[in-house]
């Protein structure tokens, strides 16, 4: 992260901040093609803009997670949770309440890290997979919650629908360019933050914790404390994907937050090698687009829709058994 | 009364059930520490093959529900191998992802072959008196018996049905028990659940134990799957709803006990049905599911050993 500019750096970054003017370049080229009738086989590049958001906030999930899976070591299985959390914030106070979505925002992440206060307060002297399994029933519990309130949500199912599209001086954010640049704000902000975090005190007392909680709090860290602030930390960037997520999609149901979701985001952590930002980024890059793109070539065939949490699943069974500490990075 | 009696007949065949599986879970949990998520799926897969075996291959049920079950037991035993065995030392919590990778992989296996489509085991093919049946339209005198029911006091029905899955269930744990305290293979698994270590130092081939668990355990698990294919449906995600409620019932009864996870399972049937029936304004259906959450959440927190089982230290 220390700031070298090395051609190869620059090209990267500029690649990122012009990555819509790149993909509407190719809709262009496509269309001028068209007129000379010589059509290509790739997707329009609008799609891929809309697939790299979603990919984006997968990895904004991810870099999330790694929070509490990785820097304090405790397994989460109901990550969703927060999602959710964040997700319904959003959507109820902007369709109900016509809030602005700039005021929604802070109000979300911040909603969320109360949850993530509220669940973590009891399971404080959990571990292992106690705490997952506490973690677990938490979502289920939330998703059955959104599921059976109708008076609250409105709708059943948990279906939110028409959220209106963010405003910004008048301007409505709705082209997936914007969603682009919004997406990469927030994902920046996370990863500055995550970043500062895991190189401070805070972050070493998370280690410490992780590899010998008696240890830890034998050298004199607040061992509730720290847990406390990951949970929170955790739970809030979590609430922010799904405050993103609800007008993005302008439609939130029970559906989008079930435990497969967890699981997907928990094998992105894994993969990339859990305690390791770069490691959550890269694991969710590959796993988010892998999910989308076999979610493309399966709407082909609708019997093997399952085919692709099948997938996910042997993915973790063999990263267990052959890279237990993930595929990119190597923990020492 | 009548609903009372229906009521109390639900969660007795429900906690049958839960019971089955729940012996499942906190038999592997005794000896290998492990919470095996896939276990749920075991239990699906048990259904689905014996109605496949019904369906496809025309077996009569007797016949197809025992391969069932010992495919099943060969499909524990194939996971103990594969997934499981290659992490025996690594961190526990790789093994628990593991299982939850050949959870994820097994049921959207399921869903590949079978779809994700509900339905019931054809009636057709069920022996008569375990078919469903219309309740006789005008009442009967106490204890006269119809094509697939007993008339109870109270004019409440106790179908066939139910009645044999109660004391199928009933039989097999105590068979599981006498299984468990009297023979040279139950000592071994007491052994192995005590110190596996030390287990092994006296002589015990463990892995052959574990094995072996894994095998009983699916076996039960695919018993209790047919029988909620015989009374209400069968779909490929009813491994994890019931699953975790059979799990919830593991917990109740203080995991790794088996007396434990046979009361824990009638307990969560029990509080699942009169439930569902009787608290008010819809709540108890809406979160039929949830009950059994709620009840795994607080044991956990409240009282980490359950109900019977002995208070240990933290587990890492």
């Amino acid at each position: 992260m220390r700031d070298k500019l090395t051609p190869k750096n620059i090209i990267f970054f500029s690649i990122v901040f012009l990555f819509p003017l790149l993909m509407y370049g190719v809709d262009y080229i496509t269309q001028l093609l068209s007129y000379r009738n010589i059509y290509l086989p790739t997707p329009s590049g609008d799609y891929i803009l809309y697939i790299v958001v979603q990919v984006g906030l997968y990895t904004l999930l991810a870099v999330g997670l790694n929070i509490v899976c990785g820097f304090t070591g405790l397994l989460d299985l109901g990550y969703v949770g927060f999602y959710l959390v964040g997700g319904y914030t959003s959507g109820l106070l902007m369709t109900r309440l016509g809030f602005s979505y700039w005021i929604v925002l802070p109000l979300a992440v911040l909603n969320g890290a109360l949850w993530g206060l509220l669940r973590g307060a009891p399971t404080l002297r959990l571990t292992g997979d106690y705490f997952a399994i506490v973690t677990f029933g938490f979502a289920e519990l939330l998703f059955r919650i959104v599921k059976n309130e109708i008076w609250l949500i409105g709708d059943i199912n948990g279906f939110v629908k028409n959220i209106p599209h963010i405003t910004l001086f008048g301007i409505e954010l709705k082209q997936n360019w914007h969603h682009y640049y919004h997406i990469l704000i927030l994902l920046t902000l996370v990863i500055l933050v995550t970043y500062r975090l895991q190189h401070s005190r805070v972050g070493r007392a998370w280690v410490a914790i992780r590899e010998d909680e008696q240890a830890a709090a034998s050298m004199g860290i607040n061992v509730s404390q720290y847990k406390s602030l990951a949970f929170a930390v955790s739970a809030a960037i979590g609430a922010l994907g799904g405050a993103f997520l609800a007008p993005f999609g302008s439609l939130i149901s029970a559906g989008s937050f079930q435990f497969w979701e967890s699981i997907l985001i928990l094998c992105m952590v894994i993969l990339g090698g859990k305690g390791s930002i770069k490691g959550s980024i890269i694991g969710a890059i590959i796993l988010g687009s892998l999910s989308e793109i076999l979610r493309e070539i399966l709407a082909n065939f609708p019997q093997f829709a399952g085919a692709r949490y099948l997938i996910f699943g042997v993915i973790l069974i063999l990263l267990m058994r052959y890279r237990p500490d993930g595929l990119i990075f190597k923990r020492t | 009364m009548e609903q009372f009696l229906e009521q109390l007949i639900n969660a007795l065949v429900l906690g049958g059930i839960y019971a089955l599986i729940a012996v499942g879970y906190t038999m592997v949990y005794g000896i290998i520490e492990l919470i095996n998520f896939a276990h749920g799926e075991i239990f699906m897969l048990g259904a689905y093959l014996a109605f496949a075996l019904v369906t496809v291959f025309g077996l009569p049920f007797w016949i197809a529900v025992p391969i069932s079950m010992l495919l099943c037991a060969g499909i524990g035993m194939l996971m103990d191998l594969v997934a499981y065995r290659p992490l025996r030392n690594a961190p526990r919590l790789s093994a628990l992802i593991t299982a939850i990778g050949v959870s994820i992989g097994l049921q959207n296996l399921a869903r590949i072959i079978w779809g994700a489509k509900q339905r019931p085991f054809p009636p057709e093919s069920l022996p008569a008196f375990l078919r469903p049946g219309a309740p006789p339209t005008e009442p009967l005198p106490a204890f006269s018996l119809t094509e697939t029911a007993i008339a109870l006091p109270g004019g409440a029905y106790l179908p066939y049905r139910d009645l044999s899955i109660i004391l199928l269930a009933l039989f097999l744990m105590i068979t599981l028990n006498r299984l468990v305290s009297l023979t040279k293979i139950g000592k071994a698994m007491r052994a192995c659940a005590q110190d596996r270590v030390a287990a092994n130092l006296m002589g015990i081939n463990t892995n052959r134990v574990i094995v072996i668990t894994f095998a009983i355990g699916s076996a039960l698990g695919a018993v209790a799957g047919v029988m909620v294919g015989v009374k209400e449906i069968i779909e490929p995600t009813m491994g994890y709803y019931k699953g975790v409620a059979a799990f919830a019932a593991a917990v109740l009864g203080g995991i790794g006990n088996i007396t434990g996870a046979m009361l824990g399972g009638l307990l969560i049937g029990f509080a699942e049905v009169f439930g569902a029936g009787y608290i008010p304004y819809g709540y108890g259906s809406g979160y039929r599911v949830a009950i059994a959450y709620i009840v795994m959440i607080a044991v956990i927190i409240i009282r980490p050993s359950g109900l019977f089982g002995k208070s240990t230290a933290t587990r890492a």
